[in-house]
């Protein structure tokens, strides 16, 4: 076949070396350390996992409907399936590699890009989709 | 003699439960475990949740010979489960890890060593090309990693070669218990045609980590993970130099029977 060395594996214009968030509300490590801070057993973490983040932009109704639709098709939900901002991310189902494409989708989408602790409180699509209206909003100020 | 280590499978494919019989098996277990499978929209998810669940408690009872009523299992803030049940020695280190994903559920312990273990189910992405597919997973793989997924042949080939690198990120950062907030770019893995594996972190050889990886059919795979927490002993140590064990295949009646 012919090669692929000329074609279309771009590396991305994205800031290299980002790390992944969960969007199921869970807190995560933003790195870890191989010296040895690691206990040997993991351990409940003692600072709540979710804390509210402050969004000075509540999203507006077509936000959030574009947002859920991407979800919705990004985790081939079936049509008769509800997404609304209620919907936790955790529940629909989205495992690593569909959070990965739903973070992407969501800043191609909307032209934006969800930084590391912005990522780390959402919950819900409502969060999601605040969140995403307040970089729109920070964006065009 | 018990030396805690298991490694299991079960094909989800292969079992279609009516509603009263999902309600009956996840009627064996605690509340907070019923919302937690629940809660999941699709039921394909909700399947593998409570399967994912039943290999949890099976393993611990039949390793640790604690009563299933007595199994407490929390999460950390980063959702890998533990044993709360406090284990004595030899078993103090005692950690397993599940996954799932397409037709598998499965789950590893270990007695010493931490172990993470991942399945990936090979899709054809429905709304990309192979090619922006694995694009989109670019700051998560090094540059030798795309090399190879470049080379690896036809679109098919090459993602199947990304889902066999993700395989192995994956186990790891379970096996560390880090979530994926960790910085999966910084891991590179070396191997002779998929053996031999071994990880590079920030450009520096882990000589703490082994890894395997096996193919369970057309399009799932498997990895594992085992790596020493920090405070390892010697007995921690050679454990990690023993031959990785085989998956054995459990099927559900087994696993339930288990529970009665």
């Amino acid at each position: 076949m012919a090669s692929v060395t000329g074609t279309a594996i771009s590396i991305s214009a994205r800031p290299s070396r980002r790390s992944l968030q969960v969007f199921n509300g869970l807190s995560v490590v933003k790195s870890v350390s191989f010296a040895g801070q690691r206990k040997s057993i993991p351990s409940i973490r003692s600072h709540p996992a979710t804390s509210r983040f402050r969004v000075s932009c509540a999203a507006k109704p077509e936000t959030l409907a574009k947002v859920c639709n991407i979800v919705k098709k990004q985790l081939a939900l079936p049509e008769n399936a509800t997404v609304a901002g209620h919907s936790k991310f955790a529940d629909l189902g989205a495992d690593s590699l569909d959070t990965v494409e739903v973070v992407m989708g969501l800043e191609e989408a909307f032209g934006i890009t969800v930084e590391e602790d912005s990522a780390q409180s959402i919950v819900t699509v409502q969060d999601a989709a605040d969140l995403i209206e307040d970089l729109v909003c920070a964006k065009s100020a | 003699m018990e030396n805690g280590v298991r490694r299991w499978l079960v094909n989800v494919s292969q079992w279609n439960p009516s509603e009263a019989q999902f309600a009956s098996v996840i009627s064996l277990f605690p509340v907070d475990e019923q919302t937690a499978i629940t809660r999941y929209i699709k039921f394909e998810d909700k399947k593998r949740a409570l399967v994912s669940r039943l290999l949890q408690y099976s393993l611990v009872h039949e390793v640790l010979g604690i009563p299933f009523d007595k199994i407490i299992i929390h999460r950390t803030a980063e959702g890998k489960p533990y044993l709360k049940n406090s284990i004595d020695f030899p078993f103090s280190n005692f950690n397993f890890n599940v996954s799932h994903h397409g037709d598998y559920v499965g789950i590893a312990s270990e007695p010493l060593c931490l172990v993470g273990l991942d399945i990936v189910s090979i899709t054809t992405p429905k709304q990309e090309t192979e090619l922006e597919f694995i694009n989109n997973f670019s700051p998560y793989l090094t540059v030798l990693e795309w090399k190879n997924i470049a080379h690896a042949g036809s679109s098919e080939e090459m993602l199947a070669e990304f889902y066999r690198y993700w395989c192995l990120k994956e186990a790891f950062v379970k096996a560390i218990g880090a979530g994926l907030g960790y910085g999966l770019g910084r891991l590179e893995f070396h191997h002779t045609n998929w053996t031999g594996i071994s990880a590079y972190i920030d450009g520096v050889e882990s000589k703490k980590w082994r890894f395997s990886l096996s193919k369970l059919d057309e399009k799932h795979w498997v990895s594992i993970a085992r790596g020493l927490p920090n405070k390892a002993d010697e007995l921690c140590c050679s454990n990690l130099s023993l031959p990785e064990l085989g998956f054995t295949f459990r099927t559900l009646e087994e696993l339930i029977s288990n529970v009665n």
